[in-house]
């Protein structure tokens, strides 16, 4: 084959002349040019042979993916088009219409599926000059990251640089530079036709742009790279060089560099701002390379967004840490609480009136601290109050000198023209088309990049605004008073703020570091306050213990509360009642709304829609069309003041990432790959402390956007760049930093990216699961802080990306081999999300009980065992032993059930197959998962005796329960936990209700007792003993779901394992019952029961609820709803009614949220 | 694993059929217990085992039938996510509204069920055509639980499909002539719509819950 390709290509050499000269014209505008005919084309793919070789072009016979440049077609299949993805396919008028003009066009215009998504195209500038034409092809950014030649993405810019050269010898170019030079060069493909020679006779104009050197290398110097910009000046269109070195720090003109032996990373121009160097001691040196072994951490311990995205984590897990407690405690003492109480108290006595009605409505707060850095910043310097202050990392005057190689005014232009929605196409174009005074931009360009992280109201008032780059600022409000980053006085803060909170309440969101969701509306209710008064307490509080102000607003909703908080700054508060949320909102404009950005701002604003009032006469319908059935739903709701988001103190984590945008500048792969190892290592440092693993790891990088100067306006920072992200999925999820690396680099290397322009890198790990060995076992080697295991199990850690389906992995449970030690810890991580006070146990010892699903002693390997550390034995050892003696006491209940009630279904009565006298394979098969459940190509993949003693213990079962195997098969994994929960419940509970919260334990949780074998609980009268064994197992099983203490992650309801949560049709459970008539029970009994309902089981009851919902059993819903409010309705207490009115209310949000429209209560 | 595969489509279609015929007798039921059409037309039949109406008007069944036809191949590939069966007054404003929310179990299990389905077909389809006949009963009896309709009431059936389906929908086009459009924003809203649960059935192969919504003020 290869044969007669190259006999073809003679052939085709050997024709060329011979047809030039026959037409006489011939030129060489398809020079590297070499094209592939697919299908029927018009003109025929003889004519274009023919062209191509009249016209210096190739023409290819056979398709080479790595010598055809072009491919013309004129039609192409579906499947042709995706496998031709990234190729440039290109109709014949290319071909054709270049002849016409005399050079090669562009071949964007031509392409044949420009329209497709993926293929963005971007902009084409046609630059003539003198008798000289090229296209600077600036496209080459596929969003989406397709294979793109390197060649391409240089665009041309180092041809034109090598013709230069050889033209303008000025420069002398040390043999080390010339080396690189070509190495660079390199990269570069044949140009494609998008760069024609440049006519180099006309004039070299050196660039005179900011206090621009005369290059400077050094002989000897091995990094001397260079680069080229396009600049503007005036009407020109002139081509420079310019040679950026780095010489040495003894160098007298650049006394800001610093020496780079054989640097090969560096700052491409980069010159450190003396001033501003010397001002500020503390910033890092960046010109560190970014392959050093600490600039990760050096990075993330300098950044500010770093940190304060770390609060933030850090403020939840203490909310929901603080809420452990309480429920652990039974109850805390809430002290800001108890002292508004009292409060009122004396209030009453004095007016005896009360004032203002009690609140029913939901009520939201969102407290923000006022403009915090800057309030913390000068806690301690009263000179500075009321004066225009700005946090900044920059404390000079505001002023840089220019840097050689920086274009700012390019920059600048490009994101204003991003932002200029009328203009489509977005590149960084060398011509700008308004002339614009150069000097003035010249000033922007020299003012201090540094960002205000927070500016005080008097500097808002002046217009300086938060993120606003602090020379900008300072030339707003040349007041203005910079003050540094004091991040412990920041963290001091805002811990303070949210203890003040916590004394109130434990319904907290927390937002940031400097604000907070509080859901209020049981408090408000409790006290009998109004909102108002809370919040003017909750004011007062913060300013005393921390000395800054917050602001106070106060909603039905988040949205609302939030949007109240705005017209409550600076330090105020503002309720917005519910009678006034039309009126407000309809003036509030869009971009108000959370979520709406500039992006969508200027989306909104080319419909028309600058208020909220205006997206209201909008349709949903035309919302979804303009910005996807999500967004558009959420814009139509929250334009209206409607959020049904629920305030969360826990949040479930979704990913776990490590990126780094500044100051990145390789010029080896090798380096790269460095850098991403190192990358991953903090990647694993980061799954390691949150106790997870993920299976699905993304890698991002942003690269120079084609046509952007190679040095950005802000020193180090990334500049404009086009983003490429690549995504694969393991087969197992990980946590090794060594895995990571390898994977990101293979994807790295898929990406074919030039490493010289990559801007910034990061790395996300998805599908998250809890890692199988508690953190602490393996996060302690790598430096990791060391985290017990009740940190594994703490919520919004544990996370598992849920309604996730289309991941195959099945697992035959239990697991066939035996090699992992205890197999079921590693299910034994998931964290609840309701769990009511099983997180709190006090040592070590009880989690470990509470997480580790012991398998039979059978499974266990004895040498594995013996391998274990010896408290760790003893526990597997003392499981067995309670295991034992439950199957023992168990024995005789079940052979005489005292009612002939039918086993309900889930009760699948195998887990001790030998008492059932049900020879045959199920000795040996403990618990059969349901059928759907096996994966077809595990189960192929058995040995086959293996498959044949499977295949017969479903036959078998099958057999045993004819009628019931639908249904029963539904809760298959529910025995294995039940032999090993059993025990556990009861001690668990014992300490729940041994709280001196209510002397009388509600049959929600006294039901759990029943399955205790000891029957000491306070829970001995409770009805649930007369149920059937086998049922009360049941229970046992099913709370543990509901109250996923130890629960195998399994049995999670969005749990990530795969393979349950297909059949997970074990239902929604209330305290662990499932079926109709035993919730009917359990909800009179409670009824009943107890004068008072406590607010955990109503919460219960809700997210049982909310389950159904969520399950899709509003017939069942339906019924208990019915019955509740029976039940409740009738009760002679009104607190019943009450309970009953709050979860219906609930249900009713839930409804209307998944269907539409609220249930129909007769 | 070859005759893995086929028995996969097999499944799709097994699925489908049941469902389909199950709709069929649902919206004839519907249409008669919701009094769409004068009973005149409505004969007696015996499916599931219990007694149901039918309609013997041509048009009509040819439409019903028509329709089922076409959301067929949208239940083998698992793409409908609602059928729902639109009664609406005389203005074309939506009274009630009976869904039928279908959701079949991934495609995983699926391949996996239909690999031992020879084990317990049987079991497994009686067991289904129990539930089924649990539905029917309970649209024979809905009328209770609903306000009675204005007069003049006429039918209309939608498809609530999954994100992509529609995308192919022109392609396989079952019936020439009898297309699948996008339905009326009016057809679809409803005011104040009031959520009555009726059923739901689990069953291995198909989860379905059927619901009625219904207008809170019928007359106007």
């Amino acid at each position: 084959m290869a044969a007669k390709v190259s006999k073809l290509e003679e052939q085709f050499k050997l024709d060329a002349p011979r047809e030039k000269q026959k037409e006489g014209t011939s030129s060489t505008i398809f020079r590297g040019v070499a094209i592939y005919v697919n299908g029927l084309t018009d003109p025929s793919a003889d004519e274009l042979r023919r062209l191509m070789m009249l016209h210096g072009g190739q023409f290819h016979v056979y398709y080479s993916r790595s010598k055809t440049t072009h491919i013309i077609a004129t039609n192409l299949p579906h499947s042709k088009v995706k496998e031709l993805r990234g190729e440039k396919v290109v109709r014949p008028d290319w071909i054709t219409d270049s002849i016409k003009a005399g050079h090669l066009l562009s071949y964007l215009q031509y392409q044949l599926y420009a329209k497709q998504k993926h293929w963005l195209v971007m902009f084409i500038s046609k630059v003539r000059y003198l008798n000289v034409s090229f296209v600077l092809d600036c496209n080459s950014c596929h969003r989406n990251g397709l294979d793109q030649t390197a060649g391409l993405r240089l665009n041309g810019i180092q041809e034109e640089e090598s013709e230069d050269e050889t033209l303008h010898p000025a420069p002398v170019f040390s043999s080390g530079a010339l080396v690189e030079r070509t190495l660079t060069n390199g990269h570069s493909h044949p140009p494609n036709g998008a760069l024609k020679p440049l006519d180099l006779t006309r004039g070299q104009t050196p660039m005179e742009n900011g206090p621009h050197q005369p290059p400077v290398l050094l002989a000897g110097d091995k990094c001397a790279g260079e680069s080229a910009h396009l600049l503007r000046s005036g009407n020109h269109l002139s081509v420079t060089p310019v040679p950026t070195a780095r010489p040495s720090s003894r160098d007298p003109e650049h006394p800001g560099l610093l020496a780079r032996g054989a640097g090969r990373v560096w700052l491409n121009g980069a010159q450190r701002d003396t001033a501003q160097g010397a001002a500020s001691p503390p910033c890092p040196p960046v010109d560190r390379r970014p392959a050093d072994a600490d600039i990760i951490s050096e990075f993330y311990s300098r950044s500010r967004l770093h940190h304060i995205s770390t609060w933030k984590s850090e403020f939840s897990e203490y909310v929901s840490s603080l809420q452990h407690r309480r429920h652990k405690a039974g109850g805390v003492d809430f002290p800001g609480r108890e002292r508004l109480r009292r409060q009122r108290a004396a209030r009453i006595a004095g007016s005896s009136a009360p004032s203002g009605p009690p609140i029913r409505q939901p009520c939201i707060l969102h407290v923000d601290m006022d403009c915090f850095f800057v309030s913390v910043g000068i806690r301690h310097r009263p000179d500075l109050n009321g004066k225009p202050v700005a946090v900044t990392s920059n404390r000079g005057q505001g002023r840089v000198s220019q840097r050689q190689g920086a274009n700012c005014q390019l920059e600048m232009q490009y994101y204003q023209r991003k932002l200029d929605p009328k203009r489509k196409e977005v590149t960084p174009s060398p011509e700008s088309p308004d002339g614009a005074n150069p000097q003035s931009e010249q000033d922007l360009a020299a003012l201090s990049m540094a960002e205000v992280a927070s500016c005080s109201y008097e500097a808002r008032q002046a217009g300086v605004r938060n993120g606003m780059f602090f020379g900008q600022a300072k030339q707003l409000c040349p007041g203005l008073q910079a003050v540094p980053y004091d991040f412990q006085a920041y963290k001091e803060v805002a811990m303070a703020m949210y203890q003040t909170l916590a004394s109130y309440t434990h319904h907290i969101e927390a937002l940031s570091c400097d604000e907070a969701l509080v859901d209020a509306t049981r408090l408000l209710k409790e006290l009998g306050v109004s909102p108002e008064e809370l919040a003017g307490a909750i004011r007062a509080d913060v300013k005393e213990r921390t000395g800054c102000s917050a602001s106070v607003g106060m909603g039905s909703n988040i949205l609302l509360a939030r949007m109240a908080t705005r017209k409550a700054k600076p330090d105020g508060q503002y309720y917005l009642k519910s009678e006034e949320v039309d009126d407000f909102i309809r003036d509030q404009a869009v971009g108000s709304l959370p979520g709406v950005g500039r992006t969508m701002s200027c989306k909104l604003a080319s419909l028309g829609v600058q208020t909220c009032g205006d997206l209201q006469q909008i349709s949903m319908s035309r919302l979804q069309k303009e910005f996807g059935p999500r967004t558009g739903q959420t814009l139509f709701r929250f334009c209206r003041g409607l959020d049904d988001r629920p305030v969360r103190s826990e949040k479930e984590r979704k990913s776990v990432s490590a990126g780094m945008n500044y100051g990145i500048r390789f010029t080896q792969v090798a380096e790269a790959e460095s850098f991403l190892t190192k990358l991953s290592q903090e990647v694993q440092r980061r799954l390691q402390a949150a106790g997870l693993k993920g299976r699905r790891i993304t890698l991002k990088l942003m690269m120079r956007k084609p046509g952007a100067p190679v040095e950005p306006a802000k020193y180090g920072g990334h500049g404009i760049c086009d983003t490429f992200a690549r995504t694969v999925s393991l087969d197992q999820p990980t946590d090794s930093a060594q895995h990571i690396a390898t994977e990101v680099i293979k994807l790295f290397h898929a990406m074919k990216l030039n490493v010289m322009d990559m801007r910034g890198v990061g790395l996300q790990v998805q599908q998250l699961t809890p890692s199988l060995v508690g953190p602490a076992g393996t996060a302690g080697g790598t430096g990791a802080p060391r985290r017990s295991i009740r940190d594994m199990l703490a919520p919004g850690e544990a996370v598992t990306s849920d309604r996730d389906r289309d991941i195959a992995s099945v697992r035959l449970f239990p697991p066939p081999s035996s090699a992992e030690p205890v197999p079921g810890t590693s299910k034994g991580g998931p964290a609840p999300r309701h769990n009511g006070g099983l997180h709190t146990p006090r040592h070590l010892r009880t989690h470990l009980d509470l997480s580790i699903e012991v398998p039979s002693p059978s499974q266990v390997d004895r040498s594995v065992l013996e391998a274990l550390p010896p408290e760790l034995r003893e526990q597997v050892e003392h499981s067995w032993r309670r295991r034992e003696e439950l199957a023992v006491s168990r024995g005789p209940l079940q052979s005489a059930p005292s009612q002939p009630l039918a086993s309900p279904p889930g009760t699948l009565v195998l887990h001790v197959p030998e008492q059932q006298g049900q020879g045959g394979p199920a000795g040996i098969v403990l618990a059969l998962p349901d059928f759907s459940q096996v994966d077809p190509e595990v189960f192929a993949a058995l040995p086959l005796e293996l498959q044949e003693e499977l295949r017969s213990a479903y036959r078998h079962r099958n057999g045993t329960h004819p009628q019931g195997t639908v249904v029963e098969a539904k809760n298959p994994l529910l025995q294995l936990k039940q032999v090993a929960a059993a025990g556990r419940t009861k001690r668990r509970y014992k300490r729940k209700n041994a709280s001196p919260a209510k002397g009388v334990p509600s049959p929600l949780k006294s039901r759990l007792h029943g399955n205790s074998p000891a029957k000491s609980s306070p829970a001995k009268s409770s009805p649930a003993k007369r149920l059937p064994y086998a049922l009360k197992q049941e229970h046992a099983g099913g709370e543990m779901k509901l109250e996923n203490g130890p629960s195998t992650s399994s049995l999670k309801p969005d749990a990530q394992e795969k393979p349950v949560k297909l059949t997970s049709r074990p239902g929604p459970t209330l305290a662990g019952a499932c079926e109709f008539t035993d919730i009917r029970t359990l909800l009179k009994e409670w009824v009943t029961s107890i004068p008072e309902p406590m607010e955990d089981d109503i919460l219960q009851v809700v997210k049982y609820c909310t389950e159904l919902v969520e399950d899709r059993d509003l017939e069942k819903l339906y019924l208990v709803i019915k019955y509740m409010k029976r039940l409740m309705q009738q009760s002679v207490e009104s607190v019943w009614s009450m309970a009953f009115d709050f979860i219906l209310d609930n249900v009713q949000v839930v409804v209307q949220q998944t269907y539409g429209s609220t249930l129909k209560i007769t | 694993m070859t005759t893995l595969t086929r028995q996969d489509l097999n499944f799709g279609q097994v699925v489908a059929d049941i469902l389909c015929e199950f709709l069929e007798v649902a919206i004839h039921l519907i249409l008669y217990v919701r009094e769409v059409y004068p009973s005149g037309i409505f004969q007696k039949r015996k499916k599931y085992n219990v007694p149901v109406q039918m309609s013997c008007h041509p048009e009509l069944n040819r439409y019903i039938q028509d329709t089922l036809h076409c959301v067929k191949p949208l239940i083998e590939k698992n793409d409908v996510e609602k059928v729902v069966v639109v009664i609406m007054d005389k203005d074309h404003h939506p009274v009630e509204r009976f869904v039928f929310e279908i959701s079949q179990p991934p495609l995983l299990s699926i391949r996996f069920v239909s690999m031992i389905l020879n084990f317990y077909s049987d079991t497994l389809l009686s067991h289904v055509e129990q539930l089924l006949r649990a539905v029917i009963l309970k649209i024979s009896v809905c009328d209770a639980v609903l306000d009675n309709n204005p007069p003049g009431c006429t039918f209309t059936v939608l498809v609530h499909t999954r994100e992509a389906a529609t995308r192919n929908m022109e392609k396989i086009q079952v019936i020439k002539d009898f297309p699948w459009i996008v339905a009326d924003e009016q057809e679809v809203h409803m005011r104040e719509p009031r959520l009555i649960p009726l059923k739901t059935m689990t069953s291995d192969i198909v989860k379905m819950q059927l619901y009625v919504e219904e207008r809170a003020q019928k007359a106007s």
